[in-house]
């Protein structure tokens, strides 16, 4: 155990901290793996673990979550444009590469406290959310439970955005093969970062 | 006309309001000159005549919840919506209710009654 926490290198009070506040007994220790991820659907299942929706002793008035840890905050995905054209937070003008490259926590936490439903729950179930930019993370000791992410329904491409990647691609492999071929991939996948 | 002594009408009265606020907090189990208490009480009167019918509305959300958690462990992009509809059409009289015990309860009867349905 010491091991470990040593092995994390970041600021492990603020990890730790307040996990005291937390009645522990029987609660699970969920890991979700933001690499990948898109932002939004992966803050949605997150805050659907936090509010124990996802059991059967749910109760509207009881804060019953299991604890959440979030890994390779950096990697997630955002799809479309966001990366430049949205902003975090609307008065501040700060948009989120800006907040990515100064603190990818807060995008996902933000996401996911905006998630939560507006009640007195809502602090307990934010102290029960920990987010980390690595894969690293002092709980190496407790009882960690990997959450599967549902499969994802990857909408198709819009016409536009879709002849405008074919003509990038095309434009690649004329460049490497001398235009020999005229391959017509489909892609179904976000644009990463 | 007679004289008439109200005598102990009002003080029968306000014994009653006093005693059905008893168990608030603060100044409104205390203040009867200033008309704390009869506001409470009709406050309370109100939320109880409407949270009866509320009751009824309110516990069956609960159970669709919870009926939902489980149901999405049951498989991929299976949910409640489905679930009901497949037990309307198997014809099934189960009500939320009891479904929503036996989610909690006896789980693996939940996946069973679902895989049955589902056929």
């Amino acid at each position: 155990m010491a091991t470990q926490a040593a092995s994390f290198s970041g600021s492990l009070k603020k990890a730790v901290a307040g996990i005291k506040r937390i009645n522990l007994d029987g609660l699970r220790w969920r890991v979700f793996d933001a690499k990948g991820q898109v932002l939004g659907r992966l803050a949605s299942q997150i805050s659907t673990v936090l509010q124990a929706k996802d059991k059967p002793t749910y109760c509207p008035n009881r804060d019953d979550g299991d604890i959440c840890i979030v890994l390779n905050a950096k990697d997630i995905g955002i799809t479309g444009r966001k990366l430049t054209d949205k902003y975090v937070g609307h008065l501040k003008e700060r948009s989120l590469k800006d907040q990515m490259a100064k603190d990818p926590t807060e995008v996902i936490r933000k996401a996911v406290w905006r998630m939560l439903p507006t009640n007195n729950l809502r602090d307990d179930r934010d102290r029960k959310l920990r987010i980390f930019e690595g894969s690293e993370h002092p709980f190496g000791d407790k009882p960690l439970e990997p959450f599967v992410m549902p499969p994802r329904t990857v909408r198709e491409m819009r016409p536009r955005a879709r002849r405008a990647m074919i003509r990038a691609q095309k434009k690649a492999e004329q460049a490497e093969n001398g235009g020999a071929e005229v391959k017509k991939g489909k892609k179904r996948a976000p644009s990463q970062v | 006309m007679t004289r008439i002594k109200r005598g102990y009408i009002a003080r029968r009265r306000r014994t009653k309001l006093r005693l059905f606020a008893s168990s608030f907090q603060g100044a409104h189990s205390r203040l009867m000159r200033e008309r704390t208490m009869t506001q409470q009480r009709i406050r309370a009167l109100v939320s109880a005549r409407r949270d009866k019918k509320k009751r009824k509305r309110d516990f069956r959300r609960l159970w669709i919840t919870r009926i939902n958690a489980v149901i999405h462990e049951t498989e991929v992009f299976y949910s409640y919506n489905r679930f009901i509809h497949n037990l309307y059409k198997k014809q099934l009289l189960l009500n939320r209710k009891i479904l929503a015990q036996i989610a909690l309860l006896n789980r693996s009867c939940l996946y069973t009654i679902s895989n049955e349905i589902k056929k």
